[in-house]
């Protein structure tokens, strides 16, 4: 299909070239509401996207027609080149491709009783009196392809498991929601099914006492489920993209100490298992590690192939394109953590505050935040009702808060971090640990 | 495209099956500061089958190729019957409909070319981009698509419909020195090209709001009487009871279900709410809900009591009510769920301004606009896009990161003032929830005050 698509561009356009995605994917998913399984569901799916430079300006179209007309597909794609930028694309020319593991026998046979079935002990092992247990398990089998006009080629078929479980609890007028997941390639092991109802079943039993929230600047340990409202600044200031429009407050700041210096961030899809890995992007640049950030000092930022060119760098290999739409810059497994730490395999963290609370007289851990990503995330700033948050006092766990607010700025608060948690997991493609930072405002009616 | 549908479900050996093809015709072009991103015209076609068998759960089929229509047919037949239920799963009754109805599209896009499109959002960017140099990065993008819809379901339900949509929003990103802020705007509504015009003063104010925002200080955290403007109320009705007022919340929990009682008090008498997906020309308008129920004016707060809620067929059943036509997808890809459709808080005494609500206020919070907010049922935030402090009586000094911390039980309750001056929110972007977004809504509201609530920031 991608041969014959640029072909098709190639006798039909000028020597501006052309890259092509083809991508299909099928999914099996099983929800258990209420610990019933109520609904078992597949999704097929398949479509081309297609990118051409044409008089020197680029333009895309894409179609999930089953027997897509290409002709129709080239000219609706020129017809968006001539709207388009002028932009000095250059097509990555074919290279040699890291091997990495992204496809796993286990998940793509399991059957949809096999998958019943695991749903069914997950949601038996989480039942207790008075809570509401719903589980969703889905496994996707894709198979994706790329190429360009400089004769690259690639492709590879990929699994995907994603597990969900949650618990919720009313009492009286007291909304309780636990929730935690499983992503990877491979379908979780019998720990990573443990680890998923042990990290539940903590983080329920610390919840069941109400205290009341503290107030002031105050230590907080955001757990690597908390963490998403501090890591999104970083992910959106990283970004090539936002370091050309200008609006990066980390573009002018390479090689500089913005932060602890054991804090690292890399960027990185060759890990192993890893729920984002591959041995290519979706414009044919081969994966490597990227480090953004390390010891706390800014070392680059991810780019795609358009990005790359405007800004006169290199493609990072973080070229993301759907089927519709253009490429654009996506993170893949984004590692966040102390520089000397290895990444762990762990995908749920039993343990909560990730042995960072001992020396705390009073604070909090947040494990869930709400409205995460509806502020001004790129200039750093957070405030966030607590959804899930415990207070901590004289080094021990009291009891779960609720009616308080947190706030700061991550570019402050990342400057003298409190510690790195021995809790390190894997939540979606992000792996961290717990942070403890130092100062946080608490705020409380 | 009826009569093959028709005989596909003539072929489905299961109980009840309902079949759902869409094709989908869009055109977007987005400006990220001074540069054209993308144009791009898409055509997205593709098909849902869902089917139920007594005893059984139910099965699902969702595909993009209609050649595999009879085939998928089969396979939700297939793992329905793999989905085995102690308790049933029942469907309320509806009246079988047969339609063909075609909302206005005010200018049918398809026949707009995408060089004119450009040239409508190129001019609001500029608008963003001339207001100051402190405007580093703009994001303005317009998009339009023509839905067409077939649903059929094996009790007799047969409709063809259109479903146009036009979108454009703003986004401007002001910075000085170390201090980066934003400014949004978006409009989305269930119309066509000639909806969007005229707009250049709208996306002048985003940016200058991001600048203005550059000088101001952030609200001080803590607890303060605050007055919603009509946007954030609108968000906050959305956040604050929408989501708890969709049945599958509650019909399969029984402290869910007792905790939503009907009959219950959740505010004073002021506080009026419902949800009207059949109200004329809203974004989240629909004859026909995506299980062929029609749509309909659902109250669910009555001078404070909870009278009501909202329904699929399934939900409807388990509770013994009536469904409300609030059964929604996204698109083909997903299975319909309870969602909200123009969620609006009734305006109060005709004469109530918002002079009447800031009057009495010493020291209070006036928050404008909405970047977002977001639900866990009893707690939920809704983020203002900027506010200005109220002293004694007066609005004051512009702040920023204005994120107010709700919880039902309480929020609610201190609603104690609801002006005259109602106003339907059109916004663009929309609702998320069970991985389905943006479903289009639309959020009504008048200016709004709320005694006490908390506010985020340093203290």
């Amino acid at each position: 299909m991608i041969d014959r698509l640029l072909e098709a561009a190639r006798s039909s356009t000028d020597a501006g070239g052309a890259d092509a995605l083809w991508r299909r994917e099928e999914r099996t998913a099983i929800a258990f509401e209420s610990g019933r399984l109520k609904t078992a569901g597949i999704t097929e799916e398949a479509g081309i996207n297609l990118r051409v430079v044409s008089g020197g300006r680029m333009g895309v179209a894409g179609t999930t027609a089953a027997t897509p007309d290409l002709a129709e597909l080239v000219a609706r794609a020129r017809a968006s080149a001539e709207l388009g930028e002028h932009l000095d694309l250059a097509f990555p020319v074919t290279a040699s491709l890291p091997r990495v593991p992204t496809f796993f026998d286990r998940a793509v046979n399991a059957s949809l009783d096999q998958l019943i079935a695991l749903g069914r002990g997950l949601a038996e092992r989480l039942a207790r009196e008075g809570c509401q247990v719903n589980v969703a398990i889905e496994r996707e089998v894709g198979e994706t392809a790329v190429g360009n006009s400089a004769g690259a080629r690639g492709g590879y078929p990929a699994t995907g498991v994603g597990v969900t479980a949650e618990i919720i609890r009313i009492a009286a007028d007291d909304v309780l929601m636990i929730y935690d997941q499983y992503v990877g390639g491979d379908l979780p092991t019998d720990g990573d099914l443990d680890a998923l109802v042990r990290s539940i079943e903590t983080r329920l039993e610390s919840a069941l006492t109400i205290v009341s929230p503290p107030e002031g600047a105050l230590p907080v340990v955001f757990t690597p489920a908390g963490l998403s409202a501090i890591v999104l600044p970083l992910e959106q200031a990283l970004s090539g993209k936002t370091v050309l429009q200008g609006s990066s407050p980390l573009a002018e700041r390479i090689g500089a100490q913005a932060f602890d210096t054991r804090l690292s961030i890399t960027d990185d899809p060759l890990a192993p298992g890893g729920p984002a890995s591959r041995p290519l992007d979706d414009e044919c640049v081969p994966s490597a590690r990227t480090a953004l950030v390390e010891r706390g000092i800014v070392r680059g930022f991810v780019y795609d192939l358009e990005t790359a060119a405007r800004a006169k760098a290199r493609s990072t290999g973080h070229g993301r394109r759907g089927v519709f739409g253009k490429p654009m810059i996506r993170y893949t497994n984004l590692i966040v953590g102390e520089a000397s730490r290895d990444v762990g395999a762990q995908h749920a963290a039993p343990l909560l505050g990730g042995g960072l609370i001992a020396d705390i007289q009073d604070g909090l851990i947040v494990d869930d935040l709400i409205g995460v990503g509806q502020g001004n995330v790129i200039g750093g700033g957070f405030s966030h009702p607590v959804g899930l948050a415990y207070r901590v006092q004289r080094g021990e766990i009291t009891g779960r808060v609720k009616d308080a607010a947190v706030a700061g700025n991550v570019y402050d608060l990342l400057k003298r971090i409190g510690g790195f948690g021995s809790d390190g997991r894997w939540l979606g493609s992000r792996w961290s640990p717990s942070l403890r930072l130092e100062g946080v405002s608490v705020a409380r009616r | 495209m009826k009569d093959r549908l028709a005989a596909a479900l003539k072929s489905s050996r299961a109980d009840y099956t309902e079949i759902r093809v869409e094709r989908t015709w869009s055109s977007a072009v987005t400006f990220r500061g001074r540069r054209l991103e993308t144009a791009t015209v898409s055509e997205d076609q593709g098909g849902f089958v869902r089917a139920l068998n007594h005893g059984c759960g139910w099965g699902i089929a969702s595909f993009t190729s209609l050649d595999a229509l009879p085939a998928m047919v089969a396979r939700a037949h297939e793992l329905s019957r793999a989905v085995r239920l102690d308790k049933p799963i029942s469907l309320a009754d509806t009246v079988p409909q047969v339609a063909d109805a075609a909302l206005d599209l005010d200018g049918d896009v398809r026949g707009i070319s995408l060089a004119e499109k450009k040239r409508l959002i190129e001019a609001y960017n500029g608008a963003m981009l001339a207001v100051s140099d402190a405007v580093v990065d703009t994001q303005a993008i317009y998009r339009d698509e023509v839905s067409e819809v077939w649903y059929v379901n094996s009790e007799g339900t047969a409709l063809a419909l259109l479903r146009p949509e036009v979108a454009i929003s703003g986004t401007a990103i002001a910075r000085r020195n170390g201090t980066i802020e934003k400014g949004l705007e978006s409009i989305g509504l269930r119309k066509g090209w000639r909806s969007v015009h005229g707009l250049e003063n709208t996306f002048s104010v985003v940016a200058r709001r991001a600048v203005d925002l550059l000088d101001a200080p952030r609200v001080q955290g803590g607890a303060y009487p605050v007055i919603l403007d009509n946007e954030l109320a609108g968000v906050f009705v959305h956040e604050a009871f929408g989501h708890l007022s969709e049945a599958d919340f509650v019909y399969e929990n029984p402290q869910a279900r007792e905790m939503m009682t009907l009959g219950r008090r959740f505010g004073k008498p002021v506080l009026n709410v419902g949800d009207n997906g059949a109200a004329k020309g809203l974004r989240g308008t629909l004859p026909f809900d995506d299980e062929g129920t029609p749509t309909q004016d659902t109250p669910l707060i009555k001078g404070g009591i909870l009278v009501g809620r909202l329904h699929s067929r399934e939900t409807a059943a388990a509770l013994g009510e009536r469904p409300t036509g609030n059964a929604r997808a996204i698109s083909f890809r997903h299975p319909p769920i309870v969602r909200m459709t123009n969620t609006y808080i009734a305006p109060g005494p005709t004469g109530r301004t918002f002079a009447d609500l800031i009057k009495d206020v010493k020291l209070g919070v006036y928050a404008c606009g909405a970047f977002g907010g977001q639900t866990m049922l009893e707690n939920f935030s809704f983020t203002a896009a900027w506010g200005h402090m109220i002293r004694d009586g007066q609005i004051a000094e512009l702040v920023k990161d204005v994120v107010l911390a709700g919880n039902l039980f309480q929020t609610l309750d201190r609603i104690d003032h609801i002006a005259g001056d109602f106003t339907w929110n059109q916004m663009g972007g929309g609702c998320g929830k069970g991985g389905q977004s943006p479903l289009p809504v639309t959020e009504g509201a008048p200016h709004v005050r709320i005694e006490e609530i908390l506010v985020g920031g340093d203290v």
